[in-house]
């Protein structure tokens, strides 16, 4: 399956949990190659994928809208990145959009049977993520809150 | 998490290590993880999952990746952290953590694992998965690395 195709779920599900958990509309760009590396914005959660597909799904966006995202999702008012609960918003959000994802691409392609490790959070300055002979493909989503970047690097699995 | 689950964690490491003539790697000490903070500037992750679930992440600073590098490679001098000892790093971890479930799969527990990937920044805050996260320090000569495992059955 190509790269670009294998985001549309991912895509497709972001879309339907920022509108239901966040009530945020999100403006989607056109999904772009990253080669086998890319700079977060600030904030990355990721999530691996293996079975049919290996891999990792990241959600990167920039600390002001991970904190912006908390404070709508739990509606408390955070102001640092560190603490927990920010993180964990993050990586709950990752893991519905993932898990939703997974389960779509799981429907269509009998057999695949892919499965998700729990979620991770990094967050840091000039954060870069580098994944060894493998393509990453990404999507922009803009939203009121900032912008969102989709990430997906996978192979099929032998 | 189960104590024979970490020691096969331990094992692989301790054995690639070895093969890869990595000097003198002992074990240091053993902790749960407090802070998100780390002073680590290179942290690669792999996941798991099967009967164990969670994430495994290999962390040490920079100059300490340069010389594992280096050593990987031969001796060749690495002056630079570019994509050749990212390279070289994320294999490490490849074979630690093949090495690690091999050793799992003796003791009846399956597992997979992701592809590696490395996370290389400054200042970093990390939360591997959102259980308890046990750190396995160890030093060798070309530095201290540290091992922090997050898994859940």
């Amino acid at each position: 399956m190509e790269i670009s195709t294998a985001i549309a779920p991912f895509v497709r599900a972001s879309n339907n949990v920022f509108r239901d958990m966040l009530d945020l509309n999100i403006h989607k760009g056109q999904a772009e190659a990253e080669g086998d590396s890319f700079i977060s914005q600030g904030f990355t959660v990721m999530v691996g994928l293996t079975g049919g597909w290996e891999g990792w799904f990241f959600l990167d966006m920039s600390q002001e809208t991970a904190i912006k995202m908390a404070n709508l999702m739990v509606g408390e008012d955070y102001h640092s990145i560190e603490e927990e609960e920010v993180l964990l918003a993050g990586a709950e959000i990752a893991n519905i959009i993932s898990g939703n994802a997974i389960t779509d691409i799981n429907n269509i392609n009998s057999g695949l049977n892919i499965r998700l490790t729990p979620p991770s959070i990094f967050a840091g300055n000039n954060m870069s993520m580098f994944n060894v002979k493998l393509n990453a493909c990404s999507v922009l989503l803009q939203s009121d809150i900032g912008n969102v970047k989709l990430n997906v690097v996978m192979k099929e699995a032998k | 998490m189960d104590v024979n689950h970490i020691n096969a964690f331990i094992t692989g490491l301790v054995e690639v290590s070895g093969m890869l003539g990595i000097g003198s790697l002992t074990r240091t000490g053993l902790s749960k993880r407090e802070k998100l903070k780390t002073e680590n500037e290179v942290n690669i992750i792999i996941g798991l999952v099967g009967d164990i679930k969670g994430n495994v992440v290999l962390s040490m600073q920079e100059k300490t990746a340069m010389n594992i590098a280096s050593k990987m490679m031969g001796g060749m001098p690495v002056n630079e952290f570019d994509l050749m000892p990212k390279s070289a790093l994320c294999e490490l971890t490849n074979m630690v953590s093949g090495r690690s479930v091999s050793e799992l799969e003796k003791i009846g527990v399956l597992t997979n694992i992701t592809p590696p990937t490395l996370v290389h920044g400054h200042n970093l805050i990390s939360l591997i998965s959102q259980v308890e996260t046990l750190v396995v320090k160890f030093a060798a000569e070309e530095g201290e690395i540290e091992f922090n495992i997050a898994t859940e059955n």
